[in-house]
C-alpha cells in the first residue's frame, strides 16, 4: 500500500495544473479534510461491535464447512476424470490387442492350421479335403439322378453321415 | 493502524478461520467503515446494518483476497454494500410507485430520531452529488491514495484527482458560507 502521508499532492496536482494552481488545489484538499477530521462521526456502538463479532464466530464454522465441501467436490470432479480418461486408454488399448484374435476366429480356416508352420503339409490336408469333398459332390448328383440304382433316401443319409464325420475331423484339426 | 506485517499475519489467520484474527479485523476497522456509512446514509441504524453486512462479507471473502492493498479490497466491499443498500431502497420505491426523486430527497434526508444530533458537516454533505460524496468519504476513511482510488474505481488518476479536488474546495465553501 502506498502510504497516504507519503503522497506527494503538490507534484500529483503538478502533473495536470501549474504551480501556482497547484499550491492552491493542495491547500483546498488539506483544509477540507481538516474540516472532515474536525467534524468526527459518532463511534459504533460497543454492543454492535461484541454482535458482529459473535455473528463471525457463528458464521466461521459453517464458512470451513462450506471451503470442505468445495475442497471435495473438486477432488471427486478430478478424480473422476481421471478414471473416465484411464478408462477409455484402457479400452483403447484393448482394442488394439485384441483385433489380430478377432481375425483368428472370424476365419473360416480351422485354429491348428492357422497357427501351423507347416505350409507343405497344410496344402497337403487341404488339398485331400478338396478331393473328399469333390468326390462327395459327385456322389450326390448320382443319387440325386438315381444312376446308382440304390434306394435313393438311405443313401442321402449315409451320405450326410459322412460328411458331417468328415467335417469335424477337419475341424479338430 | 497495525503494521502492514501484523496486517498480513492477521489476515492469514482470517483466512485460516481464525475468529480472534476476524476480530482484530473489526477492531481495526470498525469505527473507519462506519464513519464512511454514515456520512454516505447520514443514518444510526443503517450505518450499523451496513457494518454488520460488511464484516459478514469479510468472513465469506476472505478467501478471495490476495494480496495488494487490505484497505483498498476492504472498502471496495464496502463500497458495494452500499451501492446494494441505495437499489434495495430504489426496487421498494418503485414497488411503491414514488418519484425516484422522493427516493434521493429520503436518503439524504433521513429521519432522525431526538438522540442524534445532525452536525453541519452531514447538513452540508447532502449538498453535494452522490458521486462526489462518496469519492470524498472515501479518501477520507479509506485512507487510500489518490493513485489507489483511481486503481479502484478504473478511471484516471487525474479524473480522479479533478473530481476530488472540485468536491472538496465545495465543501469547504459550504462549510465556511461561502
Amino acid at each position: 500500500m502506498i502510504d497516504r502521508n507519503q503522497e506527494n499532492l503538490k507534484e500529483l496536482f503538478e502533473k495536470f495544473l501549474s504551480a501556482e494552481e497547484s499550491t492552491k488545489a493542495v491547500e483546498d484538499v488539506q483544509k477540507a479534510e481538516q474540516i472532515l477530521r474536525e467534524n468526527p462521526t459518532p463511534e459504533p456502538d460497543d454492543m454492535l461491535i461484541a454482535n458482529i463479532k459473535a455473528e463471525i464466530a457463528m458464521r466461521l464454522p459453517l464458512r470451513r464447512a462450506d471451503v470442505f465441501r468445495r475442497m471435495a467436490y473438486k477432488v471427486a470432479t478430478v478424480a473422476a476424470a481421471i478414471i473416465i480418461v484411464a478408462a477409455i486408454s484402457v479400452s483403447l488399448l484393448e482394442e488394439k490387442d485384441t483385433g489380430p484374435e478377432k481375425l483368428v476366429y472370424a476365419s473360416i480356416i480351422p485354429r491348428a492350421i492357422w497357427e501351423s508352420d507347416n505350409i507343405a503339409t497344410d496344402d497337403a490336408e487341404l488339398a485331400v479335403l478338396t478331393v473328399e469333398l469333390e468326390q462327395i459332390e459327385a456322389e450326390v448328383s448320382a443319387l440325386q439322378l438315381g444312376e446308382n440304382g440304390t434306394n435313393g433316401d438311405r443313401a442321402v443319409e449315409e451320405l450326410q453321415m459322412e460328411l458331417i464325420e468328415i467335417n469335424s475331423a477337419f475341424w479338430k484339426g | 493502524m497495525a503494521k502492514s506485517d501484523d496486517l498480513a499475519q492477521i489476515i492469514i489467520g482470517c483466512k485460516n478461520g481464525d475468529a480472534g484474527c476476524f476480530s482484530q479485523v473489526v477492531d481495526m476497522y470498525a469505527s473507519r467503515c462506519y464513519g464512511y456509512f454514515y456520512r454516505l446514509t447520514g443514518n444510526k441504524d443503517v450505518s450499523d446494518e451496513l457494518l454488520s453486512a460488511l464484516f459478514v462479507k469479510l468472513v465469506e471473502k476472505i478467501g478471495s483476497y490476495r494480496g495488494g492493498s487490505f484497505e483498498s479490497w476492504l472498502f471496495r466491499i464496502a463500497s458495494n454494500i452500499f451501492h446494494d443498500y441505495l437499489r434495495g431502497r430504489q426496487r421498494r420505491t418503485k414497488l411503491l410507485d414514488e418519484r425516484k426523486k422522493q427516493l434521493e430527497s429520503e436518503i439524504v434526508e433521513p429521519k432522525y430520531t431526538d438522540s442524534e444530533r445532525i452536525d453541519k458537516l452531514q447538513l452540508q454533505l447532502r449538498r453535494l452529488d452522490e458521486n462526489t460524496r462518496e469519492l470524498i468519504m472515501l479518501r477520507f476513511y479509506s485512507q487510500l491514495s489518490f493513485k489507489e482510488i483511481a486503481k479502484m474505481r478504473a478511471e484516471p488518476i487525474g479524473t480522479t484527482l479533478s473530481k476530488l479536488h472540485r468536491g472538496l474546495k465545495r465543501l469547504r465553501e459550504l462549510m465556511e458560507g461561502y
